[in-house]
This record gives structure tokens, C-alpha cells and sequence, in this order.
């Protein structure tokens, strides 16, 4: 593996010379918000931000994605072509280790064995991921180490840096990550930035002071599909979906038909099981009925049936759904109240 | 507020012990510094978990009428001999006894299905502005003095004045006193700078209409279209809204801007004299939409052409309504 040292205040150089060729992702300031978004001709990329409001999957897995589109004719329709063009390569900058690790979670289920998301796997086969761990994790909602992460975890990333105090240490994981190898200069990283970003990362795991008992709950999630506590937490909901659109491993979808005149696209949009119409069927029926059986779902997708059908929980602890909700549902709390009961 | 905080929690003890209420909507304190979040309290022991101060935010007359119209629903199911009646008790300031006004004008519910448990109120802080005060710093621990708030950041400690972070809405709030109550808890709290109210809107209507319509866009530019301000409406409780109709469908799923400027446009106009200027709406949105311009210039032509103030009082007629043969209708001719 490549390890390469860069002075602080070449980084931001690096960083446009990477914009010059090709599709830079990275957070910028808008408005009161700090969001990830393709840079463009005139922004600055942010070099010193906490995280982003939104979660990078977006730009694997859009909020609404056109899949196809096709013309009515005389006699049925014509296929006219497939969704946008994304075929351009991309570097996604900055993105947060709990994010990075979101991507090899979401990659468990867009691309299996058995079933391949065709519009997933060619934004992700095309992009490269730079992650900036958390020397000092940014908010006191954090809970990575909760939840398998921790905030110097290079899973998902393909060059990782850390911030030294003088100087980045880059270190190039796979080989699309090497592909960048050529703008970060030739200085070798020796072992003393290794040692010290070891030292840096078990500090940076400690100053994560809110644990919650993810693992320890699957047991009586397991057994307790009906029990009263469900009763107690969706209450006050508004059922709005801001904690899954800001989620970064949500990915619910709900494909629809737009048709202007005699053109039609077909839309793959984020659904959201927080939504009264998430699994309504044609006739009307919803098997989930209530804010109830659609908060439980939440709840046990993320912290059972992800980890019967892949392994890990699907959530990485940003604390973004925690930070978000506007009537304070906290997941941290639902799962500490459940290892009480 | 202590003392507010304290008599709440007595009457709702009292009422659930009493079986006068079957449950109480209140605050709680949040998980997070700073915050509290509705509650719905059935137990008299758990009324001491009730707060009531600046961090209070949401209008509970939402919940109210969620819980009301589900229990009727409920007893459309069962035998004439068995229906049952649930009283709510709801903890109220000002903006929230109007929309239950509202909603009771509506003939939503009855006035014997509620318990209002009125509070005296000096206004809730904006997470915005919060955000804005501390240079988006994130809260670490913080606390009510009184005229100000304490907080701490990683940043250090600040003070700032509530006047400073107070919703725009609470600042010029013109009934901060519950309009009606069955209990009051405390006194009523001072008046604000209601002669204000419409500065804004006022200021809004001088600009030119392309100025105006390039405000309107921008807004709605940012908006997700998730609805949040919707459900955290009180009155805005149709069981099937037209957003979320399939046949026919009015809006589509995907993210384009007149899909949204629709929806905005209809919820904002179905709120002619039932916007109670409460802020629940803008305080939910999770993109920081400005609503309120909208709804407040609204809320104006009400009170000019139909001297209408939303729920101000039981025995005002709303004027979506009514029709009266002296109604204003130059604006229909001259916009
Ligand atoms: S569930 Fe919440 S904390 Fe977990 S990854 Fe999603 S947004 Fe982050
Ligand atoms: S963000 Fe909060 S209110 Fe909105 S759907 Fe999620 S839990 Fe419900
Ligand atoms: S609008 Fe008025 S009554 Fe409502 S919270 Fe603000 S000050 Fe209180
Ligand atoms: S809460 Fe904000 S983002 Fe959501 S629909 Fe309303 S205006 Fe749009």
C-alpha cells in the first residue's frame, strides 16, 4: 500500500487539480447547510467542515433516478433510451469514515450475487472514494463505535486521510484509490506518521462518549415482532422521512411512470417507510397500517433484518437521523430502552 | 416558568387520578440540550416528566386531533353499547388553543372531548437562529436564565439574549395568552410586539412582482417535498391529502420544482383564516423553507377582507366557510 505525507496548505491545491479532471464530489456551504454536491467552476470545496447535512449516497443512488424512457407511437411504444448518462469519472472528497463505510453496507444489497443493480454499480465502479478521518469525531451524537465503525475506519474508503496536525497522511487502499496516487507528490510517509496516527485514532475512538447496545438488542428483536413497547415510540412522528432521506443507508425506492404528452420516463425514487404510502398496495390495503408497524420497521431493518440477510446493522452512528428529526425520536434511545425492558 | 412547569404537572396528576382526562399531550425534556419533545402522558405518576419553557416548540393541537379522529375511527367498530368517549387534556399556549378553536369551528371533535390546560407563553427559541447565534457550532450542554439562555459549546460558553433567538412568529405573537382554557396554569405572560406583526409581509408586498415570484422560487427550490410541514399542521388533517392521491395523481414522486410550487401553492391557500402563525411548520422543515412570508401575507388578507383572525374567537364564523353578501370582491377584478 501507498503512503504518501502532503503538507497542509497543498491540499486544497490537490483538490482542484482532482476537480480540473474529473467529477469532484466534496462538501460545500449552502446557505446555513454544509452539503456534499458536484462541485462546479467558482466553489470552493470545504476543507475544515464537521459532516454534511446530507448523506453521500446520492450519488450512487439519486433521490429520484430516471431508468429508462420511451415514446407512445401509432401502434405501442418506442424505447428511446436508458437514464442519464453517468458514464464520467467521479472522486467523492471528504467524505466521513461512518459515510464510507455506508457504501460497503448499501453494496451488500445493489450488488449480490443473485441480484445486480445495474445503475448502482456503474456510478460506484466509476467513482472513487477519499475519505478524511475523524481525528477529533465532530459531533457528541456520534455513535460509530456502536455500530461496528470507529471514527478512523478506512472500510469503504479508497485513499484515507488523516490530518497530522502539520501535515496529511494519505494512504491509497485499493487500486482505483492509487489512480490518484499522482496528484499528492512523492513525499513517502515514514513510520513515524504511521505510529502517530495510530495514536490518533485510539484517542479519537475514546472521545466517542455515547455508546449504544446495537448488538446486544437483536435477541429480543428476534422474539418480540408484537410487544407493547412499539406502542411507545411513534407517537409524535410526523411521519415526514427526514430521518431516512438524511440516513445514509437507507435506500427504499419506489419506481413510477412520468408522462408528459406521448414521452414517458421511468423514475426510481427514494420512498421512505416513514411515508403513510410506503407499501400500499394497488387495492388500497397496507399490510403496515399504522406510524407503528412502519416505525418498527425502520427499527428492525436496520437492526435485525440487515444483519440476518448480510451481516452488519444498517446503520454506521452518524447521529444525522438523531440530529434531524424535528420532534427529537431518537434512535439511540429506542434501542437502550429496549435492552432495559 | 417554574411555577408554570409545577401547576401542569399537579393538574395533569389531578385530572389522570381523576379519570377526567384519558391522556394528557404535553412536553418532555429531549435526548438532545436544549430540547423537548411532545409527550403523551396516561399514567398520573408519569406527570412529572411534563416541562413546559422556550424549548417547547411544537403545536400540540396536531396530536390532539390525531388522537380524536383515530379514536373515532376506532369506534365506528364497535357495538353502539360499548363506545366509549376519550378526553384529551392538552397542554396549550396561545397559538395552540387557536387551533384547537379552530379545529373545534371545524366540528372536529366536541368541546367536552378536551381539557385544555392552558400555560402562559413568552415565546419558543428557533433552532435556526440558534444555529445562526452559535456559528453553527454544535450545543453541547445549555440552559434558561431567565431573559437568556446559557450555552455551551466546544467553542466555550456563551450567553445570548432570548430576544435574540426567539421565533420570529413568538416575537410578534398578538395572543400569547390561550384564547380558551379550562385550567390556567400561571399567570398571563406579557404582551409582544404584535404591532409588528405584518412588517415583514408589508415590506414583501413593495417589491415588484418578479422580485416576489423569484422569492417564491428560491424558496421552493429547497424544499424535499417531505411533508413535514404538512403533518405538523393542526389544520391541515385530511385523511387523504391531494399530494398523496393516485387517481388521479396531482404531483408526481420525483423531485420537479412545479410539482412542489403546486403543493406549496394549494397548502397555503387552504390556510386562509386556519394559520394560527404558530411555526410549527417552518420549525420541522428540514431545509429551512420560508413558509411563513407566505402564509402570514395570507393570514393579512384575511383580517383586510374578511376581518378575520384565525381562531381568535369560538364564535367567529371562518371565512373559507362562509359567504357574505358585503364580502370584497375587487380583488377577483383587480389583483
Ligand atoms: S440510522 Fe441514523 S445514525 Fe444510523 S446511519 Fe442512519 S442516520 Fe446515521
Ligand atoms: S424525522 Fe422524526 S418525525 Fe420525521 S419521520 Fe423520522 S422519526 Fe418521524
Ligand atoms: S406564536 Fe405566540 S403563543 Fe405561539 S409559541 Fe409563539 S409566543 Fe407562544
Ligand atoms: S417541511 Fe420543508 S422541505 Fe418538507 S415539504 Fe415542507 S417546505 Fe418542503
Amino acid at each position: 500500500m501507498e503512503k504518501r505525507l502532503i503538507k497542509k496548505d497543498v491540499l486544497a491545491g490537490i483538490v482542484g487539480k482532482i476537480a480540473g479532471d474529473v467529477n469532484l464530489v466534496a462538501p460545500v456551504k449552502e446557505e446555513d447547510n454544509v452539503l456534499f454536491e458536484l462541485v462546479k467552476d467558482g466553489v470552493t470545496a470545504l476543507s475544515s467542515y464537521r459532516n454534511t447535512k446530507n448523506a453521500p449516497k446520492a450519488f450512487f443512488f439519486p433521490r429520484s433516478e430516471t431508468l429508462m424512457r420511451y415514446t407512445r407511437k401509432e401502434k405501442g411504444y418506442e424505447f428511446t433510451g436508458l437514464g442519464e448518462d453517468v458514464s464520467g469519472q467521479t472522486v467523492i472528497f471528504g467524505v466521513r469514515p461512518c459515510d464510507a463505510r455506508s457504501f460497503v453496507i448499501l453494496d451488500l444489497l445493489f450488488d449480490q450475487d443473485k441480484y445486480k443493480d445495474p445503475y448502482y454499480i456503474e456510478k460506484r465502479a466509476n467513482t472513487t472514494v477519499v475519505a478524511v478521518g475523524c481525528t477529533k469525531p465532530p459531533y457528541s451524537t456520534c455513535f460509530c463505535t456502536s455500530v461496528d465503525g470507529s471514527p478512523m475506519s478506512t472500510e469503504g474508503a479508497d485513499v484515507f486521510l488523516t490530518d497530522l496536525g502539520e501535515s496529511y497522511l494519505a494512504e491509497f487502499l485499493t487500486d482505483k484509490g492509487e489512480k490518484l496516487l499522482k496528484y499528492f507528490g512523492d513525499a513517502k510517509a515514514d513510520a513515524g506518521a504511521e505510529k502517530k496516527k495510530e495514536e490518533i485514532a485510539q484517542a479519537a475512538a475514546k472521545e466517542i462518549k455515547k455508546t449504544i447496545p446495537a448488538h446486544e438488542i437483536k435477541a429480543w428483536l428476534d422474539a418480540n415482532f408484537e410487544h407493547p413497547f412499539w406502542e411507545t415510540v411513534h407517537k409524535k412522528c410526523l411521519a415526514c422521512g427526514t430521518c431516512t432521506f438524511m440516513c445514509p443507508t437507507c435506500h427504499c425506492f419506489d419506481i413510477q411512470d412520468e408522462v408528459k404528452a406521448a414521452d414517458g420516463k421511468r423514475i426510481r425514487n427514494w420512498d421512505s417507510c416513514m411515508f403513510p404510502l410506503f407499501t400500499r398496495e394497488t387495492s388500497g390495503h397496507n399490510p403496515r397500517t399504522s406510524q407503528k408497524e412502519r416505525w418498527r420497521q425502520r427499527f428492525m431493518h436496520k437492526f435485525r433484518y440487515y444483519v440476518d440477510m448480510f451481516g452488519p446493522i444498517a446503520c454506521v452512528g452518524c447521529g444525522r437521523c438523531v440530529m434531524s428529526c424535528p420532534v427529537n425520536i431518537d434512535i439511540r434511545k429506542i434501542a437502550e430502552d429496549i435492552s432495559k425492558l | 416558568m417554574e411555577n408554570v412547569e409545577k401547576k401542569i404537572r399537579e393538574e395533569a396528576k389531578k385530572l389522570l387520578a381523576d379519570k377526567k382526562v384519558d391522556v394528557v399531550v404535553g412536553y418532555e425534556r429531549g435526548t438532545l440540550p436544549l430540547t423537548a419533545t411532545p409527550v403523551f402522558i396516561t399514567e398520573p405518576d408519569d406527570a412529572d416528566r411534563l416541562v413546559y419553557d422556550a424549548t417547547c416548540v411544537q403545536n400540540l393541537a396536531k396530536y390532539v386531533h390525531d388522537i380524536l379522529s383515530a379514536h373515532k375511527e376506532a369506534q365506528k367498530k364497535v357495538k353502539p353499547e360499548d363506545k366509549k368517549k376519550k378526553v384529551v387534556g392538552v397542554v396549550a399556549r396561545g397559538c395552540t388553543s387557536r387551533s384547537l378553536v379552530i379545529q373545534l369551528q371545524e366540528r372536529q371533535y366536541g368541546r367536552d372531548d378536551l381539557v385544555v390546560l392552558g400555560v402562559p407563553c413568552n415565546g419558543y427559541i428557533d433552532g435556526k437562529k440558534m444555529g445562526i447565534a452559535l456559528a453553527g457550532e454544535e450545543i453541547l450542554d445549555g440552559s434558561l436564565t431567565g431573559e437568556g439562555v446559557a450555552v455551551k459549546t466546544s467553542a466555550g460558553e456563551k450567553k445570548i439574549a432570548l430576544n435574540d433567538v426567539l421565533a420570529d412568529n413568538c416575537l410578534t405573537c398578538r395572543f400569547n395568552n390561550p384564547v380558551i382554557s379550562d385550567l390556567m396554569a400561571g399567570d398571563n405572560a406579557p404582551a409582544k410586539a404584535f404591532d409588528r406583526e405584518y412588517e415583514k409581509v408589508d415590506a414583501f408586498e413593495q417589491l415588484s412582482t418578479e422580485e416576489r415570484w423569484a422569492y417564491f422560487t428560491k424558496e421552493m427550490g429547497k424544499c424535499i417535498r417531505c411533508y413535514a410541514c404538512r403533518n405538523a399542521c393542526p389544520s391541515c388533517y385530511c385523511k387523504v391529502c391531494f399530494v398523496e392521491q393516485s387517481m388521479p395523481q396531482f404531483v408526481g414522486l420525483s423531485a420537479d420544482h412545479t410539482d412542489t410550487q403546486l403543493f406549496q401553492l394549494l397548502r397555503t391557500f387552504h390556510m386562509v383564516g386556519r394559520c394560527v402563525d404558530c411555526g410549527s411548520c417552518i420549525s420541522v422543515c428540514p431545509m429551512g423553507v420560508d413558509l411563513r412570508n407566505f402564509l402570514k401575507k395570507l393570514d393579512k388578507d384575511a383580517l383586510e377582507l374578511f376581518e378575520n383572525r384565525a381562531g381568535a374567537k369560538m364564535e367567529d364564523v371562518p371565512p373559507l366557510s362562509t359567504y357574505k353578501e358585503n364580502d370584497k370582491e375587487d380583488f377577483i377584478y383587480n389583483p
